[in-house]
Parts: C-alpha cells; structure tokens; sequence
C-alpha cells in the first residue's frame, strides 16, 4: 500500500507541476499580457522600470519561470494588486470555507446517491427506473445559477426562513451559536452544488450496478439461498462503488467550477467567491493564486478517492 | 456498425433521441431565423419590467427590453459558440485521440497522461482566468470553451481507436502497407464515428454550459445578447430576491440553458442507445 501511496502521491505532484506550468506559459504567451495591464502609461519611466524590476519582467521568459516556480515552492504567490496582500494570505483566508463546502457535498453526494443509483439499478427496465433516468438527465443538464436562483427563490423570497448570502451574520457569533448561524447560511450553497452533482453519481452507481448485477458471482450468491439485500449490500456494492467513487474523484473539478458561480451567488467567503472579484478588479496575481490552489485542492482529493478505491479493490495496488 | 438505413431505422424509434432532436431542430430555427422573429434588443423600452402579456410573452427587463428577444438572439450566441467550441475540440481532440489510439508506446503514452491531466483540471475557473485576460468577445470565448473541450473527445477517440485497430481488416490494410494517414483517417475513423458524434452532441451542451456561466461572472461579451448575459443583468439588478419579483426575468433564460443542455444531451443518448443496444 504504501509504495502504491508513495506513486500515487508522485503523479499528483508531477500533475500539479505540468498545471502550474501550463497556467504559466499559456498567461504570458497570450496577446494581452496582463502584466502590461498594470503599466499605467501615465506613469513616469522610472516607476515603469521599478514596476517591470518587481515582477522580473525585464528577464527572459526562462528566468521568470524560473522565479515564479521556486517563489510558488516557498509559497510566495506574489501580492495581490489590489490591496498588496500576500496572495497566500488571501487565499488561506478563504480556502477552508471552500473546503468545508466541498466537503459536505462530496458525503452528501455519496450518502444519497448511492442508495438511489443501487435501487434504480435493482428495479432496472421498470418505470422506477425510467423515472429516476429522466431525473438524473435534467440533473446532469441543469445551469448551477438557475439551481441557486430557484433555492433562493423559494427559501429566501417566498419563506424567508434561510439567508439570502454570506457565510454568518455579522458580527460573529461565539460558540455554539455561531456554528448554528453558519449551517443556516451554509444550506443553501451546499443545497445548489449537491443538487447538481447528485445526478452523476445515480447514473454512475446505477450503472456499474447493472454490470456488477449480471456477474457470475452474484448469481452463485442467488442460487445459494442468500437474502436479497445481503447480495446488494455486501456481495454487489462494494464492487460497484468502485467506479462510483473513481467518477466522484473525476468529477471534483467540474464541481470546483460549480462552487465559483454558487460561492459568487450566495457571496460565500471562499475561493469561488474570490475568483469573481479578482475579475471585476483585473487582480491578476490572486487570480492565478486561486486557480493554483484550486487545482492542488482537486489533484489532493483525486489521491483520496484513487486510495479509497485501491483499499476497495486490491487488484489496483498490484498492478500500480 | 449499422448502415445507414437500419440506423434511421432504429434511431427514428427511439424516443429520447426523437425528443432530444426536435429540441435541436426548434433551437437552430430560432438561432437562425432570429432576425424574422424579433427584432434585436437594444436601447430603451416603454414598461420597465412588466410581467408576462399578449405583447410581450416573456415579460420585460428594467430597461423595457424584451425578455422574449434577447432569448431568440440568445440561441443564436448559443449556438454559434458551441459550434466554434465543438470544431476547436474536433481540430485537437480527434487527431491527439486517433495518434494515443494507434500509436501505442511512449507517445501515446505521454499524450495519454497529459489527457488525464486535462480531464482532471479545474476547467471553469482556468477559462476564466484565460477569458479575463484574453478579454470579452464573443470569439474568445469560444475558443477558449473549445481549447478545454477536446479531452474528453480524444478520450473517446481513443477508445474507439484501441479498439478498432485490433481489427482484421486493419491488420489486411497495415499488410497492404497502406501509409498511415490513410489507415488511421479513412478506415479507424469512419468507424470511430458513432461515439465521436455522441461526445461532439455532449460538447454542444457542455459548451451553452461554459458559456452561460462565464457570462453570468461578466466575462461574456456585453454586446452580445447571450442567456448567461440576461442572467447576470437580472442578477446584478437582485431580480430574484426582489419584491415584487420579476421572476420571468430569471426564470425563462434559465430553463432555455436547460432545455438546450437537455435537448442535446438527449439526442447524444438516442444516438448512443441506436449504436449500443446493451445500454438501454
């Protein structure tokens, strides 16, 4: 196990470098490059210079990445342009509400849609099934905002029993209360990605279930007397949570791009939330910082879940 | 493989795809007969805000405009990005598929993980950080939606190439010593077509997806009229918590993404349910 960790652990660095690259070269290779948006040309030549001197834009391209690669290994992301904050800071401000969000959808997610994959699965062909199909086929189409908007529209407009945004009210509370502020705040943002990422775990447990169903071994479990659910719980799922869980890893990205919209809608205090404002003020080293973080975040829970399915499946440590 | 007859055949039958395409076929006319329909929301209107009615069906927005016209020229962007998105895609995703397919060994490998890279990124928020720097327009967006669209389609290529070139006939075509352009383009790809064409119809909607939500967070064009373009006017006006709410404001624009989203969508599994009858 720990070689396959330690391999496991190596790609995900070596992913995380080609990204860090890729968003290096792909901003300075683009028409407008976003430093030059900095030089003000009514600045003097001196302040130009001094500018261009700070961010290592007077080196060649080599040398910049050079610095940006051993800066990002120190942890130093640069500050940000509009309040001259270190970006880490700024980031290690909102990352954790990020995370917690994250979190609570990924075992939400699980917790429901699993159960609801496993019975369309068990009741295939009939019009349970077909039912939850042509659910899960809006689900997987539905716009993250229209979701939030609905949400807000009900709970907060129409019976005004959540908040309309933000993470708490302030001031903060202490204690116990506190927690209890941030879940109300928390439920509809949690409520909006969940209802967009459930969808795609049905479809992927309900599937891997079918195939799991029509394997040899689930018939000699039948053919031996063993109860029904007894099969589904401890012969079927196991193996078909396996690419369930593969397809949860995979989808984190997807579901990273839906906290952006919900966290900018619901004004909660995260990473998302902090993309949207570093567009409307052109802040580019935070920009860059986020994405950065976002992608190390989702490379980090892709090893979770590909260690989870390994613990699941011992055949992956064998071979890996 | 059908031909084609037996798959009108089937795919005619098929009533997911049968809705998923009359969905398409509705949308395109609107995009493209968009002029005819209505004329082109700009300036000022007279009602500011006015709810549903026999002259304006979809209500009005706070500057008088018709909700039901920018919806019409709406289509029209739709589609017009996410045609530029698929052909982007198709120019990468097609060729790096068919060469990690064929070409086994390190390349292929290579390109392999650098797909598994692609997949696994955080694709929203890297467009946006693109989109902010490369500045709104139309176009750029939809490269930039395209540029990120292609993993997927080279995976499926990729699939679909393994697969075929363990083939007989491609075997008799390699002892032909037919050059491999020749094999890889006219004989793998024509029969890699189905689940190709499945992944382009998910492009189309994932796509409409993209570009609405770069909108909505202001990195759409502002001079074109797009569906994540009302939403964010409505958003920035506090359209949806706003007493009396002007619901239509945000409602249509919301369920016309889904129901293009859910329209190709559709079609892409009636496509899939004709080719692969073991996953009806």
């Amino acid at each position: 196990m720990s070689r396959y960790l330690g391999m496991r652990i190596l790609k995900g660095f070596i992913t995380f470098l080609i990204s860090v690259t890729l968003t290096f070269f792909i901003i300075r290779f683009m028409p407008s490059n976003p430093v030059d948006l900095l030089l003000d040309p009514k600045m003097g030549p001196e302040v130009q210079m001094a500018m261009m001197e700070k961010y290592g834009l007077d080196k060649s391209i080599g040398e910049q990445y050079y610095i940006f690669i051993t800066n990002l290994f120190k942890g130093d992301m640069g500050t940000s342009f509009k309040t001259g904050q270190p970006v880490l800071e700024v980031l290690m401000e909102k990352l954790p509400w990020t995370l917690l969000l994250l979190f609570v959808v990924v075992i939400f997610t699980l917790i429901i849609g699993v159960p609801i994959g496993t019975y369309a699965a068990r009741k295939r062909g009939k019009t349970a099934d077909k039912m939850i199909n042509f659910i899960v086929m809006i689900g997987i189409s539905v716009f993250v905002p229209f979701l939030a908007f609905a949400f807000l529209f009900l709970f907060s407009y129409i019976w005004k029993i959540l908040p309309t945004g933000g993470a708490y009210t302030p001031p903060p509370k202490k204690g116990f209360d506190f927690i209890i502020d941030v879940i109300r705040h928390a439920v509809l943002p949690a409520l909006t990605l969940f209802t967009a990422n459930v969808a795609s775990t049905v479809m992927y447990t309900r599937n891997s279930m079918v195939d799991v169903l029509g394997e040899d071994y689930i018939r000699t479990a039948y053919s031996k007397g063993v109860k029904e659910n007894k099969v589904i719980i401890i012969h079927a799922l196991k193996n078909a949570m396996i690419p369930t869980i593969t397809v949860t890893g995979l989808t984190i990205g997807a579901m990273v791009g839906g906290a952006v919209m919900t966290e900018t809608i619901f004004s909660w205090p995260g990473v998302g939330r902090l993309i949207y404002d570093s567009v409307s003020a052109l802040d580019y080293p935070v920009l860059q910082g986020a994405f950065i973080v976002l992608a190390l975040s989702v490379i980090v829970m892709n090893i979770i879940t590909d260690v989870m399915v390994a613990w699941l499946d011992p055949r992956i440590k064998l071979g890996g | 493989m059908y031909n084609n007859r037996t798959f009108r055949q089937i795919f005619f039958k098929n009533p997911m795809g049968m809705v998923g395409l009359s969905g398409v076929i509705i949308i395109v006319i609107l995009g493209i007969l968009a002029p005819q329909i209505a004329e082109y929301p700009k300036g000022y209107g007279g009602s500011i805000l006015s709810g549903p009615s026999a002259e304006f069906i979809m209500g009005t927005d706070n500057l008088g405009l018709n909700v039901f016209a920018e919806i019409v020229w709406g289509a029209r962007t739709s589609l017009y990005v996410s045609f530029i998105a698929v052909f982007v895609a198709m120019v990468i995703g097609i060729p790096v598929g068919l060469l990690t397919g064929y070409k086994k060994g390190k390349i292929g490998a290579l390109l392999d993980s650098i797909i598994d890279i692609f997949l696994t990124l955080p694709v929203l928020p890297l467009m946006i950080v693109i989109s902010a720097i490369v500045g709104a327009s139309i176009i750029n967006v939809a490269v930039v939606i395209g540029i990120f669209s292609w993993p997927s389609l080279a995976r499926v290529t990729r699939n679909a190439t393994l697969k075929i070139s363990e083939m007989q006939y491609i075997e008799a075509a390699k002892c032909l010593n037919l050059p491999a352009s020749r094999i890889v383009f006219k004989h793998i790809l024509i029969n890699a077509a189905g689940p190709v064409l499945v992944n382009l119809t998910l492009i189309m909607a994932t796509a409409v997806l993209s570009e609405s939500g770069l909108s909505f967070l202001g990195l759409g064009d502002p001079t074109t009229w797009s569906w994540g373009t009302i939403l964010k006017k409505a958003w920035d006006a506090s359209a949806v918590i706003d007493t009396p709410n002007p619901w239509w404001w945000w409602f249509y624009p919301s369920i016309s993404i889904v129901l293009y989203v859910v329209s190709f969508n559709l079609l892409g599994t009636g496509i899939n349910e004709t080719l692969n009858p073991k996953s009806r």
